[in-house]
């Protein structure tokens, strides 16, 4: 677990670093947020669409049942979206399609010496395989949650339209009460944080990965529980810092 | 005196407590070509990776032309990097480029050339190899005697002065592993190299060695030239030779 952690450190310091000196893999980089975007979309809205619409039918239903009233509904569910829903849907998504890809990736790379070839031409293997990645998660992150937030509301909207008898005109008003700018600011923070930790655990594991079948599937599984662990942790201290806005 | 490409100085290097090679020190020469024998799991491949600067020793110092792979830093580690090229085992080609873009990648990298220089050098280095037939397909697409190729081609992309050959007939039947041999022997005749190969075959091993060293215990042994080899006296070197079951290999494998 310390030696873990320590190479982990020693990864990431080394990226920081990297990302100050030649050579800007610019390229490699939009190639990787292509990968990243397109690639997940259709299935993180697929999946975001249906949390929505569970969000704001349990949040009906207890509201009726403890209060009787689901008037504050909409902008109670829209609020949660935003603030929650659409970041961390969206990053544990991302955290399977996207980390596991990485970490079979790089895993492979790494049993196969295609990292001892890299280095053999004098190429930085974390520069050349972390950086990219890491700026196309970051910013793909911040796309998709974006995309996954507004798909959130469009789909809840709909629900509470056929189903609690909220036309779209009093959901957005019901949104607008609740609902500010800051929640979206905060909802994109939170799909960058995110967008930080997958592609840095995943190479991590990757990197460390043994020989055969059975080590790159520890790799991968290993860098998808991590990722998804330490997404669980980061939206606790984000929406904790928050809560003071 | 000849120039030492390579020098090796009470190296040792150990993994979690493993010692793998304990106080080496051994010289190559430049223009020597250089085979590497022994059992398996002794260290030949690591001892490769050493001189190659892809691990650093535990202990003492390698020395590449006289500097140090692990002290040097920037363009001038760079140069001296782009001056060796490398076979590996697996042959560690890029499995997500096309067999001309794997030669290209290395000059695209390394080197200020055009893309149309590029693309010229990637396709007489194909040829030279005898697969330019491939140069669109992906390396799975192609023969383990053609990926071979493509290995050795894309370590001889940038005219290395030292190359090494970790197991370069490994897997091959015996009449493509002598074609590969030929053609290193002509491309380092070629490009007057200095070569370093591991191989377990004794026979290519004689074919491509102006000396051989044997790694056993720990140790390497400098079993001199092809035909000092042949009449050593080490009863190691002599049962690896022969392929004799019983013997001192045998014992230390924990067999009978």
């Amino acid at each position: 677990m310390f030696e873990h952690f320590v190479s982990f450190t020693e990864m990431t310091t080394h990226a920081i670093f990297s990302a100050f000196r030649p050579p800007v893999r610019i390229k490699e980089s939009f190639q990787q947020l292509y990968f990243v975007a397109n690639q997940s979309l259709i299935i993180i809205v697929f999946c975001v669409c249906f949390a929505a619409m569970v969000t704001i039918l349990e949040s009906s239903f207890h509201m009726r049942l403890v209060v009787q009233n689901d008037s504050m509904v909409p902008g109670f569910a829209a609020m949660l979206i935003l603030r929650e829903l659409g970041a961390v849907v969206t990053a544990l998504l991302l955290t399977s399609r996207v980390g596991a890809g990485i970490a079979a990736e790089v895993g492979l790379m790494q049993t196969t010496e295609q990292i001892d070839a890299l280095k053999m031409l004098g190429i930085d293997p974390v520069q050349y395989l972390v950086l990219p990645r890491l700026f196309a998660c970051i910013f793909g992150g911040m796309i998709l949650t974006i995309v996954a937030d507004l798909v959130c509301i469009y789909s809840a909207m709909l629900v509470s339209d056929m189903y609690l008898g909220f036309s779209p005109a009093m959901f957005i008003s019901g949104m607008r009460r609740f609902v500010h700018f800051k929640d979206l600011i905060f909802s994109v923070i939170k799909g960058a944080s995110f967008g930080v930790v997958i592609p840095l655990v995943s190479c991590h594991f990757g990197f460390r990965c043994k020989s055969g079948a059975e080590g790159v599937g520890l790799a991968t599984t290993n860098s998808v529980v991590t990722s998804s662990i330490v997404i669980i942790i980061i939206d606790f201290v984000l929406s904790y810092l928050f809560t003071h806005f | 005196m000849a120039l030492a490409a390579i020098n090796l100085s009470e190296v040792s290097i150990s993994f979690e407590g493993n010692t793998v090679l304990h106080n080496v020190s051994l010289n190559v020469t430049e223009g020597e070509s250089v085979a590497i024998i022994g059992p398996s799991g002794q260290g030949k491949s690591i001892l490769l990776k050493l001189m190659a600067g892809l691990v650093p020793p535990t202990k003492g110092k390698v020395l590449v032309r006289g500097e140090n792979l692990f002290e040097i830093s920037g363009a001038r580690r760079q140069k001296l990097i782009n001056k060796i090229g490398m076979l590996f085992q697996k042959n560690a080609l890029f499995d997500s480029l096309t067999c001309g873009e794997n030669i290209a990648f290395p000059l695209r990298e390394v080197t200020e050339l055009s893309e149309k220089e590029i693309q010229k050098i990637s396709e007489e280095f194909l040829a030279a190899v005898g697969i330019g037939h491939a140069k669109n397909l992906y390396p799975d697409e192609i023969s383990g005697g053609m990926q071979k190729r493509l290995g050795i081609a894309r370590a001889l992309a940038l005219h290395p002065e030292l190359i090494f050959y970790d197991d370069p007939t490994a897997g091959l039947d015996p009449i493509t592993s002598r074609k590969i041999i030929d053609l290193i022997l002509h491309l380092k005749s070629k490009n007057t190299s200095t070569l370093i190969a591991v191989t377990n075959d004794m026979n290519r091993a004689y074919q491509l060695a102006d000396r051989i060293w044997m790694v056993v215990d720990q140790q390497v042994i400098d079993a001199g030239t092809v035909e000092q080899t042949k009449q050593h006296k080490d009863p190691r070197i002599r049962q690896f030779i022969s392929g004799e079951i019983n013997g001192p290999l045998t014992s230390m494998a924990g067999g009978e």
